[in-house]
């Protein structure tokens, strides 16, 4: 008798490349976007010393992890979990539900909504962590798919809109 | 009927009402296996003579292994140790918890513990950590709001340690739930109103926030015309029987429909507002759900419309042209708080600037509602809010919640 043997799919490593690819994106823009944006910066002041955050999907990844360092700047920790101490961790049921997201057919609400997050971690943190990624959703997206995105496109002054976007990439794509 | 495209819900409690659903306990009891049930309760629930009640209706079928009625206001965590203690001593095999929101998660602590043999419930905290069912408990609530009876959540306070320990699995979801007149027939009518508003802003915001589906609306229309229909009246009139178990059903239909759909802001700034000023929670659910439905209306103003019909009555609904039944939902909402106002002599207050403790002192000074507008930040309860709300917002909410004015909808940001 033949032993049946597992196939990878081809679509779903495909799919996961893409989530990883945004999440890696995303991690760097939150670090961008904490130095450049006033509200990102509060929103990380309030939280913890070295508060760490991992944005992830179930069951094995990817991982997008955040954190204030020892001098307290927010830093794109990578992906990879091993020995770092993560305060909240947002878990993203599984990489069908990450693509809803990440391809922003489905707002974080709306995931909430339907129950494809797990929380670990304090509510409050969650709730902040929740803001910093609307907000950097705003920078780096154009308006027409940040709607989708986030519950409500904020009004913000050409200025924080159009030159903070810039920064916001700039320093993304630089890693700074 | 707006069909979202995934959804979950689930509810496995078994519901006895009626005017005489309290003697049905021993047989309840009997299915489930257990025959010497400890009755954990309050002061406040005993002093009313409904412990007296219950004992009664259920001697003669079954054995009470013990009383335990000095549950505190607050559910503590120590209450919890002693009562599991006195739970072993007695050898029971059982729970009933007669009373509110505290003496029922006081109940739910209690049940973790002897059922895991543990000492330690902090083990058993956050989301899912139980992993099998628990020892039979039967709750009989005795006000008709918090919906307790029906819901998977268990807080627990540490107030040793300044920490809330929150439960949630279905686990914790009491076996069987008796919804009997004789508990709510002496509630004052100020509570009856508070905690009936609270029921009301509980199918309201089921039915009108992001996590609705069709089983938590249906649950929520049936509540919302209960307590259009009886609400009022029974605060008028506590000895009316019938008002009493239409608003017991009222709680429990609206305790499933939100369990499964969970609420928004009204939730989110009346959490606050409770934790802030210790404002009952029944009446930051009347004062602001009016609020709620006002600032969410660009977003979900075609369902607060579908609520007019239940609530109003046909007549109303009919009265009124498709374009103006979502105010007119708020208009009644308004016009039920004064009702209520006025059928409790005064003490159902309307707006925040109202609110008194017993001592006649104002509770929410004008300058707490930025404090309150800060809290609601860390709320969970706005993820499943329509719109969304930053400092600002809140404090606009706050602000005109607390003078009693309309909000102005050209302030609402609609992005
Ligand atoms: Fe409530």
């Amino acid at each position: 008798m033949g032993t049946i043997r597992e196939v990878k799919s081809g679509k779903k490593s495909l799919k996961k490349d893409y989530v990883a690819i945004m999440m890696w994106f995303m991690g760097r823009a939150i670090q961008a976007a904490a130095s450049v944006d006033r509200d990102v910066r509060k929103e990380f002041a309030e939280l913890p010393d070295r508060f760490t955050f991992d944005l992830c999907v179930m069951p094995d990844g990817p991982h997008m992890i955040v954190g204030k360092d020892r001098k307290g700047y927010v830093r794109y920790m990578g992906w990879d979990t091993e020995g770092k101490r993560t305060n909240l961790r947002i878990k993203i049921k599984n990489l069908e539900a990450a693509i809803l997201m990440f391809t922003f057919q489905e707002s974080t609400a709306l995931a909430t909504a339907r129950n494809r997050l797990v929380v670990d971690g304090e509510v409050p943190h969650a709730c902040a962590a929740v803001r910093i990624l609307d907000i950097v959703e705003v920078y780096l997206l154009p308006k027409i798919i940040a709607k989708l995105a986030v519950k409500r496109y904020p009004l913000w002054s050409p200025g924080r809109k159009y030159i903070g976007r810039v920064f916001v990439y700039l320093r993304t794509v630089l890693g700074l | 009927m707006n069909l979202p495209g995934y959804y979950e819900f689930c509810c496995r409690v078994k519901i006895i009402a009626g005017h005489d659903a309290l003697e049905k306990i021993p047989d309840a009891l009997a299915y489930l296996r257990a025959r010497t049930p400890m009755i954990v309760s309050d002061k406040g629930v005993a002093g009313a003579g409904l412990i007296d009640i219950v004992t009664s209706a259920i001697k003669d079928g079954v054995t009470i292994g013990a009383v335990a009625d000095d549950v505190t206001p607050d559910s503590d965590l120590q209450v919890v140790h002693r009562l599991a203690r006195l739970y072993r001593e007695k050898r029971c095999d059982s729970l009933i918890a007669v009373g509110g929101g505290s003496v029922m998660d006081t109940a739910k602590g209690v049940n973790i513990l002897i059922s895991e043999n543990a000492d330690d419930l902090m083990k058993f905290s956050g989301a899912n950590a139980l992993k099998r069912a628990l020892k039979p408990l039967i709750a009989i609530p005795t006000t008709a709001g918090t919906g307790s009876e029906v819901t998977l959540v268990a807080v627990v306070k540490d107030h040793e340690r300044h920490l809330k320990m929150a439960f949630v699995s279905y686990f914790l979801l009491p076996d069987v739930s008796v919804l009997d007149s004789r508990m709510t027939l002496s509630l004052p009518p100020a509570i009856t109103a508070a905690t009936g508003m609270d029921a009301l802003a509980h199918a309201v915001e089921a039915y009108t926030c992001l996590a609705k589906n069709p089983l938590s609306d249906a649950h929520a229309l049936a509540a919302i015309n209960l307590i259009g229909e009886n609400l009022v009246r029974v605060t008028r009139d506590p000895g009316d029987k019938n008002g009493r178990l239409a608003m017991a059903n009222a709680a429990t239909l609206a305790g499933i429909a939100f369990s499964n759909s969970m609420v928004g802001m009204v939730h989110t700034l009346g959490h606050s507002a409770g934790s802030v000023c210790g404002v009952p929670h029944g009446v930051c659910m009347a004062i602001l759900l009016p609020y709620g439905l006002e600032y969410n209306m660009h977003k979900n103003g075609h369902l607060t419309a579908e609520l007019l019909f239940p609530l109003g009555g046909a007549q109303v609904y009919a009265a009124t042209p498709e374009g103006e039944r979502a105010d007119k939902v708020i208009a009644l909402v308004r016009r039920i708080n004064e009702d209520l106002h006025e059928a409790s002599g005064g003490r159902h207050p309307r707006f925040f600037r109202e609110v008194v403790d017993r001592e006649g002192k104002q509770m929410v000074p004008r300058e707490k509602l930025p404090e309150i507008a800060k809290t609601a930040l860390s709320d969970g309860s706005l993820f499943y809010n329509p719109e969304d709300l930053d400092y600002d917002d809140f404090l606009m909410v706050m602000e005109t919640s607390w003078e009693g004015e309309p909000l102005e909808r050209r302030k609402i940001k609609k992005g």
